[in-house]
């Protein structure tokens, strides 16, 4: 028996550990990948680009969708926020998806939304319209009432709808900075087409001040769950989205806040409606369309372009959010997982899908294996113990010394210079990731997986606050 | 070998730790450089800006205290020449600014373009164009020989066409570089007429992108000068370019006869039967009903749309669409046409 639990100790400390060095060594890569791009942009004049691109002349119309499901709190700022766009040529379409709550009336009261008879252009089947609004105020603002099909059905209706040759898609609750749509199209605007999708970095705004649609002071929030996330998503843009990006290798550009060109959305048959992550299924499914094509065409991640978006703020919410993310990626890695491995498909068989199958999809459940391993280990002995402290100190440079360096190296080469006091709170913080964070959103994302197994997908949806109102909550 | 690793793994955690601990230091030192550096560019703005203003607007007498004293207040001078710059279109304030720049400014720039950093370099070519540096020329065409990036050289181009556009043309011909249609606009939109004309007429000898991004910028000049090269192209066996000709002739909004346009109503590509749909909007309708009666019932929606469009904004057009609607058999364009109609007399 003893024996039987040695091996089974040393196998699993073995797997445990192997995985941890890859995840390890992976990151150290793509981080250095990242550091070289951002830096080379170091002090770069932005607004040369800006003002160059500012004249029709040179940049090519968007239709801004903004899918809105019971967004009646924080959907007002949004539209403000794609009013106050600096882009030559835009539309937006607001698409009510059959909310429960006042989002219809407060989007028609607020806007001046006037019914309109519009024959809509059928590219995507989807639920029916019910009615379509064009606003008095603003003549390029559009509402579309329409029977709740869910966020992907809503966004189909947008494509159908819109009539320009890219559209962008933002969250009901999001914030964009004033250039952010400029520079997430620059890819697109200067491969003149050949990036055919592009996405922009989403940022936390929870203690960010508001007016009319604009982020005016960003602060650190006081609720430490927040700033973990805030930490947390600067390593994910650090840590993979910047290097994935530089070999068309990005599977997942976030639904609140990207660029796709209508032609290629459409011929990749839009948002899938049977699926829960629904960004994800697009882009992967248009890179499937590129390969099938055999066009060199290209999908971006743009470092710069920022859009402000709620994190949430309770445990409750945010387990809610993360197993529905990760049963999201789970869906979609097994939906396509003929491509893993699939010489037909390049380096996105050989490197990018193995890449979330092991570390994003499957590296839950080894983590969560390496701190039940820990806390077993203790008990049994003085080899396991040593064993342990290994992989605690693995933890601690995946979660700690990662995490502090994505805080210091985004302050250093965006330019951003935290206050000192934020800085040495989110460095702290840092330090507390690997004993509450961390296993916290190990557990509720491997809850995500058994979720997908056991085919559940009633999801609660994410009680807001609105981003303006958040100083106040906080 | 687990005692060794453990012992590795803390070395490894503590180098890591010291070397982010020193980073940390540099950041918050940096950061106070920072500060003290924007606080002099500011005071800068605060003191001088009227003086500015009274300089470049108003014509007093050029002051000393303009002239700047370390890089904060090179910052500075840069902020208020880009807002003139942007804001105000002058001749003369275009002229201070060159004057200014080529003789206060130039020495930062030309230092600049000897840095190890990319970033700087770039800000130095910006400036160099913005500002008009011409007395720099001869030490971007000397930069132009050192190992230099695409987007280095790109900027190059556009200080060699405005500087020097038959530099620029030459550069041109023999560039190994292929930039995109986009940056080919960016930079015919700033070359004065008859040099840009010259391009054009070499139509032929240039490769696609330089040739869509000529169209473009001819539609965009708005100069009845291009429209005979651009009919001309009308006959040009690349679709894409076709297609770019109408779009640009639709744009220049002067349409003298309507006969080389009738054969693209029956095209057998919808983007051309849809410009042509848009070109109508500049003829009479009296000239162009049948033809738009016959887009109206196109198989391609976005055709149809653009012809009942066409007719709805011409004065008898709403009415011709009603007659319209009365004796066409097909549902999809009497469809089109009634949306349109409700829309129009909506706006009214």
């Amino acid at each position: 028996m003893r024996l039987f639990l040695d091996y089974c100790m040393w196998f699993f400390g073995g797997i445990i550990m192997f995985y941890m060095l890859f995840v390890i060594v992976s990151y150290c890569a793509m981080f250095v990948i990242a550091m070289l791009d951002l830096r080379k942009r170091y002090k770069l004049d932005p607004s040369e680009y800006d003002d160059a691109h500012i004249d029709a002349f040179y940049s090519k119309p968007v239709s801004l969708l903004v899918p809105a499901y019971n967004e009646e709190v924080g959907v007002v700022d949004t539209v403000y926020s794609l009013l106050n766009l600096r882009y030559p040529q835009t539309e937006i379409i607001i698409i009510n998806d059959g909310s429960t709550d006042t989002t219809l009336q407060t989007v028609i009261e607020h806007f001046r939304m006037k019914p309109v008879d519009k024959i809509v252009h059928t590219n995507i089947p989807s639920k029916q319209v019910k009615q379509i609004y064009e606003s008095e105020i603003y003549k390029n603002c559009i509402l579309v009432d329409k029977e709740n099909g869910g966020k992907a059905d809503a966004l189909n209706v947008g494509i159908n709808v819109s009539q320009y040759p890219y559209f962008c898609s933002i969250d009901g609750d999001s914030i964009l900075d004033e250039k952010s749509l400029l520079r997430v199209m620059k890819p697109i605007i200067l491969s003149d087409g050949e990036v055919i999708a592009a996405g922009g970095n989403i940022r936390i705004a929870n203690g960010a001040k508001m007016q009319l649609g604009s982020v005016t002071e960003t602060h650190l929030p006081n609720n430490y769950l927040v700033i973990m996330q805030i930490i947390e998503y600067l390593r994910a843009f650090l840590m993979g989205r910047i290097a994935l990006s530089k070999f068309n290798l990005v599977l997942i550009i976030s639904g609140a806040f990207s660029v796709f060109s209508k032609k290629w959305a459409v011929e990749a048959g839009g948002y899938s409606t049977n699926i829960i992550g629904e960004d994800m299924e697009l882009v992967v499914n248009i890179h499937r369309l590129i390969r099938k094509k055999k066009e060199k065409k290209r999908i971006e991640f743009v470092p710069d372009p920022v859009c402000w978006t709620e994190a949430p703020q309770t445990l409750g919410v945010l387990r809610n959010q993360r197993r529905r993310w990760h049963q999201g990626l789970f869906e979609s890695l097994w939906k396509h997982k003929s491509m893993t491995f699939n010489p037909k498909y390049g380096l996105i068989g050989f490197i990018s899908l193995p890449y979330f199958w092991l570390v994003e999809c499957l590296g839950p459940i080894v983590e969560l294996g390496g701190y039940i391993y820990i806390v077993v280990a203790f008990f049994l002995g003085k080899i396991y113990y040593e064993m342990a402290i290994v992989l605690l100190l693995l933890f601690v440079i995946y979660g700690v010394i990662f995490s502090i360096a994505s805080i210091l190296f985004e302050a250093w080469s965006l330019n951003t210079y935290p206050r000192k006091r934020e800085l040495l709170r989110m460095i702290f913080l840092s330090f507390t990731e690997i004993f509450w964070y961390r296993p916290l959103t190990l557990l509720w994302r491997c809850e995500g997986l058994i979720r997908f197994v056991l085919r559940k997908s009633d999801w609660g949806n994410m009680k807001r606050v609105g981003i303006a109102e958040k100083e106040k909550s906080v | 070998m687990i005692e060794l690793s453990i012992s590795f793994l803390l070395t490894a955690i503590v180098v890591f730790l010291v070397i982010l601990f020193l980073f940390a230091i540099y950041l918050l030192f940096q950061h106070q450089r920072e500060i003290r550096f924007s606080n002099t560019r500011d005071t800068f703005l605060q003191n001088h800006s009227q003086h500015w203003y009274n300089y470049l607007m108003n014509d007093e007498i050029f002051s000393v205290v303009l002239v700047p004293r370390g890089r904060a207040q090179v910052a500075a001078i840069e902020k208020i020449f880009s807002s003139y710059l942007k804001n105000i279109m002058d001749e003369k304030v275009e002229h201070k600014i060159k004057e200014f720049s080529n003789l206060y400014l130039k020495k930062f720039y030309e230092k600049d373009l000897s840095s190890k950093r990319w970033s700087i370099r770039m800000n130095a070519l910006y400036r160099i164009a913005d500002f008009q540096i011409d007395e720099l020329l001869d030490t971007c065409q000397q930069f132009e020989k050192d190992k230099i990036s695409e987007g280095e050289y790109f900027q190059l181009l556009k200080i060699y066409s405005t500087f020097q556009p038959e530099l620029f043309i030459e550069k041109i011909k023999e560039s190994s570089v292929n930039y995109s249609e986009s940056e080919y606009r960016r930079l015919f939109v700033l070359l004065e007429d008859d040099v840009f004309i010259r391009l054009f007429e070499e139509f032929d000898s240039w490769n696609k992108n330089i040739q869509l991004a000529s169209i473009d910028t001819a539609a965009v000049k708005r100069n009845m000068q291009y429209i005979d090269k651009l009919k001309q192209l009308l006959t040009h066996e690349v679709s894409e370019i076709k297609i770019r000709a109408l779009k640009g002739l639709y744009e220049i909004g002067v349409i003298d006869e309507i006969d080389p346009y009738v054969p693209f109503v029956k095209s057998d590509m919808w983007e051309v039967r849809l410009m042509v749909a848009k070109i109508f909007k500049h003829v009479p309708l009296n000239y162009t009903y049948a033809y738009l009666e016959l887009l109206l019932e196109d198989e391609n929606w976005w055709v149809r749309s653009q012809a009942a469009k066409t007719m709805a904004e011409n004065r008898e057009g709403i009415a011709k669409l009603q007659q319209f609607m009365e004796s066409s058999n097909d549902q999809y364009a009497i469809e089109m046409a009634q949306e349109t109609v409700v829309r129009r007399q909506g706006i009214k």
